[in-house]
Order: structure tokens, then sequence, then C-alpha cells
């Protein structure tokens, strides 16, 4: 009953006209980022920060969340009509997708790939739905023990289950810790790493590091390559797919969208390893497997399920445990913050109508979604011919205002530039940017709990192991840090025998 | 063969890690049992020490990936010198004025040939974004010059 009374609660806050405009918009310009290859939806909720500043905290994240799973539904396009995957979530829709395109099918690829996120979003969203005030009810019960290892672990996790370099991954960890570190010591209310920068001593604002190192340094990069859009001329015969194509992938869209949903829910495990699962499961559970690369709708409609699926339930760690888990997810951890919400167990029972509000958009957003992508398809394709120059432009318009508008000083555009150059070496070098960010995020927090729990503790580490919840999530870290050792141990003991 | 972005990069990551480290101790470090200000940057300089090495060595050995090839610099250098001029004019020229300026010459870096686009695109922008951060959505942006306008 409660929960029919939540999501009427919530439904109510969802249905107000401005709330769906703002999802509405969310929802297009998330389609948009996502059809445009060169920016990413981290990039582009770190660039409408600002626009937010003066809304309703529930419109701004409505909008928000809109964006990110916007993304997903607009990255096939590209993905199909292009062979160039919008997000790197659709980089195995090509695979399937472009082959489709290829042999006239583009219209099914296509209206397989949205009504398959459509279906996985409402899963997700029902599964959310669920599964998130048990947790935040549980997480209610920890202490400072307890979050120090779990915020430990959701790093670990993010940065084990990213598609970079583990060792790169867990350098830059470092880094943004050392960042989060830049200001007043949280707890003994020291002056750190200021270097007599009166600027300095709130620290580096996540919204100018963001800016830096997501959108400038994307458009930096992009601009490196010379803009040849090559959009494949087909005709959309028919974007319903056939009965055929349902029996053949029903399937393939409940294990995707089931899949999805779980690997969401873990710190790091977001769309993009979740599409890649998805496709792995698919050609393996098929009995036409040699049919995958050529073709084969599953190949599309398992992935584009799963990914939509693992983009809403990404917000399951963030709204019940305050734990942002991928990079986008830690933009909107911003956004709450700048509104003055605090993320976390709390914020069920102190936001209830934001919480509710938000879960309910989404299942409005796919809606939307369904409605706006299959005959507008058409725009989408044409938005491709914009040449890249004039959207450079506009992001580092916006980026500057951004930056600006966090202190009004052109201080932090200033230090926006720096960490733009610092984002475009990083991803030339191979180095990912997200561990950073969520780092630098996370560490204050990591900080506070290890300071509080040697406090509670008279000084005795033992306190992390007597904790039972603790001693778990400390022993899955220590797990996460052997297994590429563990892997190499293995590995080397069945060549040699 | 040597990976040389991992080599330089590790370099660079394994001296901010000794840097922090040195800030660490003048913050003070404590003892585990009661951390002083200076505790977490040491344990972060400490990460970035372990994986820069780990990182210098897979470069070194050629263990790790092969480095990504830098392709035409040329337009993002440029694109960084027209921000960076920015950033000295924007209080001094105000939003408008300075993001005009800036907007045209990145357009006209990244290859807008026509002056007529060229000046209406950036005067749309520069006024278009004005006018919906500072007036409508309150974002508060350097008026500069045009304060003399009354603006």
């Amino acid at each position: 009953m409660d929960f029919l009374t939540n999501l009427g609660q919530g439904f109510g806050v969802a249905l107000t006209p401005w709330n769906l405009i703002f999802c509405a918009i969310g929802s297009v310009i998330g389609t948009a980022i996502g059809v445009l290859p060169g920016l990413g939806p981290p990039a582009t909720v770190a660039l409408l920060l600002p626009i937010t500043y003066k809304m309703d905290p529930a419109s701004a994240i409505i909008m928000l969340a809109g964006i990110f799973y916007g993304a997903m539904y607009g990255g096939s396009t590209t993905s199909i009509l292009l062979n160039i995957p919008g997000e790197a979530a659709s980089v195995v829709t090509c695979l399937d997708g472009y082959q489709m395109a290829r042999q006239g099918r583009a219209g099914a690829a296509l209206g397989i790939s949205a009504m398959g996120s459509f279906i996985a979003g409402t899963v997700s969203v029902f599964g959310m739905s669920l599964v998130a005030p048990s947790l935040a009810s549980f997480a209610l019960k920890f202490g400072p023990p307890e979050y120090f290892s779990l915020v430990l672990l959701g790093l670990l996790m993010a940065v084990y289950l990213s598609e970079e370099s583990v060792v790169k991954g867990l350098a830059m960890a470092g880094l943004g810790l050392l960042l989060g570190t830049v200001g007043i010591d949280p707890v003994l209310g020291a002056t750190r790493f200021t270097f007599g920068i009166s600027r300095l001593l709130d620290g580096f604002d996540f919204v100018v590091v963001a800016m830096g190192l997501f959108g400038i340094s994307e458009v930096l990069i992009n601009l490196e390559a010379p803009e040849i859009r090559d959009v494949f001329k087909t005709t959309f015969k028919g974007l319903l797919p056939t009965l055929e194509d349902w029996r053949r992938c029903w399937g393939s869209v409940v294990r995707g969208s089931l899949l999805g949903f779980f690997i969401g829910v873990l710190p790091g495990g977001g769309a993009i390893i979740s599409s890649f699962i998805s496709y792995a499961v698919e050609k393996r559970v098929s009995k036409h497997p040699e049919q995958f690369g050529k073709g084969a709708i599953e190949g599309v409609a398992g992935p584009e399920a799963a990914n939509n699926a693992a983009s809403t339930s990404s917000f399951i760690p963030l709204l019940t445990l305050g734990i942002p888990g991928n990079a986008t997810i830690a933009m909107i951890f911003v956004a709450l913050m700048i509104h003055g919400i605090r993320p976390g167990p709390l914020l069920l029972q102190e936001y209830p109508q934001l919480f509710w509000g938000v879960l309910c958009s989404m299942y409005i957003g796919n809606i939307m979604l369904l409605a706006l992508n299959l005959p507008l398809i058409g725009m989408w394709v044409r938005l491709l011919t914009v040449p890249y120059h004039y959207l450079a432009v506009v992001v580092v318009i916006i980026c500057v205002i951004g930056a600006y508008s966090v202190k009004s000083a052109t201080f932090d555009v200033g230090a926006m530039v720096v960490f733009g150059v610092v984002g475009y070496l990083m991803r030339k070098g191979g180095f990912p940017a997200a561990p950073l960010i969520l780092a630098m995020i996370l560490g204050p927090m990591l900080e506070r709990s290890l300071q509080q729990s040697l406090i509670s503790s008279a000084g005795s580490p033992m306190i992390f192991i007597e904790k039972p919840i603790s001693a778990l999530l400390l022993a899955v870290a220590a797990f996460l840090m052997l297994t590429p050792v563990l892997k190499k141990m293995w590995r080397k003991r069945r060549q040699a025998g | 063969m040597k990976n040389r972005s991992d080599i330089i990069g590790s370099i660079f990551l394994f001296l901010l890690g000794i840097g922090a480290i040195i800030g660490a101790v003048q913050l003070k470090i404590g003892l585990p049992t009661e951390p002083q200000p200076g505790f977490f940057p040491f344990v972060g300089g400490i990460i970035l020490l372990i994986f820069s090495t780990i990182i210098f060595l897979q470069g070194w050995l050629g263990t790790s990936k092969q480095q990504i090839a830098f392709g035409e610099i040329g337009r993002p250098a440029l694109l960084l010198g027209v921000m960076i001029l920015l950033v000295f004019v924007m209080d001094r020229l105000g939003y408008v004025m300075a993001t005009f300026i800036a907007s045209g010459l990145i357009l006209r870096v990244l290859s807008v040939k026509s002056w007529r686009v060229l000046i209406i695109t950036s005067l749309c922008l520069s006024i278009g974004t004005y006018i919906l951060f500072d007036r409508l959505l309150g974002v508060d942006l350097p008026v500069g010059l045009l304060s003399h306008f009354g603006l």
C-alpha cells in the first residue's frame, strides 16, 4: 500500500506541467547528445548545471536524469546509421546494427533499439521503486566505519569495472583524492595545498573540474580529427520490428533488462559494461551465434536494453547510499549538493517528493523517448550534418559561463582551461577521468568517516573489521584488488600445467 | 616497444606524489590512530607513488597498451590560445564583447570562411547566451565596458 501511495506522490510531482516540460527538455537534449558523437552525458550534465541553479531541486534532477537516459536512446542512432557509437555504451550496437542498416533493415534496428530501451527502462524503474526503499532503510544502520568501507569499495569498483586500465584508474583515483584535499580540512580546519591563493580555500569546485575534464578536453580531442561524417543513406521502410523480429529478440530484451538493472546498481558497473556483457550473453545463448556481427537483431536488442536499464538503476546507489557510481551520476550528485540536498539513506525520508518524483519522471521520460525517437529519427540524422565547429563554440561558451557562475570569478574559468588541458593529455595517455572526479567527490566523505571511526574507537583501526558489514565490504574490496594478481597466477599455472 | 606517453605521464604523477608527501609531512601526518591534516594527502601521495611506479614499469617494459598518437594539434592549440585570451579579457571587456571576439576567433580558426556567417553567429551566440543566462537565469556575468552604457 505504501508503495502505491509513494508512486502516487511521485507521479503527482512528475506530472506537474513544469516537470513534464523539464523531463521533455532533458530527454531531447539527452537524445541529441547521444546522437552527436563527441559530447558525452557527463560533459552535458556538467554544462547544464548552471541552468539548474535557480530551479526547483526535483525539476533540476528530473531534467538532468532525462539527459542521462535520453543519451542511451540517442547513442544507438549513430551506431546503426554511421557505425560510429554516439555513446561508449552503444559501441556493441555498431556490430550488428550497422550490418542490419546495410541490409536495408535500419528501420527495424532503430525500432527494436528504441522499444527494447523503453521496455528495459520501464523494468529498471519498477525494480528501482522496489529495491531503493529497502536499501535506504538498511543503509540507515550504517555508522562511519561502514560508510568508510562502502565508499572505499564503491571507489575501487568504479575503477575496477571501468573500461580503462585498472592501474591507471587507481592512479587517477589517488590524484582525485589529493585534489579533494585542497582547501580547508573538513575535520580539523587546517588549510591544505592552497599555496596562499585565497580562491582555493574552498578547494577546486567539482563543476569547474568536470567541465574541464569532460567538456573542454572533449572539444580539444574532437578538433584533432577532420570533420567527416558520412551518414549511411538508407530508406526507413517501417520502424516497427516484424513479428518474427519480436519472436527472435523478446528474450534478449528481457535478459538485457535484468542484466542491465543488476550491473547498473554496482558502482562503476554502468551502461557500458552491461551492454558488452549482454552482447556476450546473447551470442552464447543464441542458436545461431554465427549470425552475430552480420546483422543479428538480438545483438542490437540485448545490449540496447541493458544499457538503458543500467543507466536508470545506477541512480540507486546515489539516491540510497549517497555513492555516485559513474561520472554522470557524480555530476547529478553535485547538482543535489548545489541545492543543499545530501544524497544518502536520509534522502528518502527528508525529500520523499524528490525521490519518488524523479523515479516516476523516469517512467514518463521513457514514454516520451519512445514517442520522440521513432518519428524524429530523420531529424536526429540531419543533426549529424551540422558542422562540429558550431557545436564546439557553443560547448566552449557554456563551459565558460558554467565555470564563471560558480563564484563569479574568472579564476575558475582559468582553472577550467587548465583542467581541460589535463583532461586532454589524460585521454591521450589512456588515463580515465571518471575515477579522478569520483575520488575527488568521495575523498572528503572517506576522510571524514575515517577520522570519525578512529575517534569513536579511540584510535583502533580494528573497528573496520569488528563491524560485520564493514568487514564484509572490505573483504570484497580486498578481493577486487587481488583479482588481477590471482588471475595472472592462475593463467601462469595453467600454461605451466 | 616502450610506451612514451605512459613513461612521461608516470614521471609526472610520481613527482606529484612526492610533492604531496612533502606537503603532507609539513602539515603533520599524525598516526593512523590519531590522524592529522596531512594524513589523508599522505595516503593520496603514497597511492600516486605506487601506481605511477607500476605505470612507469609497464611503459618501460612495453607491456601496456600502445600509446595514442596525437592528431592535428594546430586547431586544439589555437582554441586553447583563444580561451586563455578570454580568461584575461573577460572582466575588462565584459562577457558579451569578450565572447563575441572569442567565438569569432574560434570559428575563424575552425575554418569558417564567410565573414558574414562568422559575425552573425558570434553575435547571436554572445548576445543570446547573455540574455539566456544573465537576464533569464540570473547567472551574474561580467558587464565590463558595457557598464558605461548603463547595462
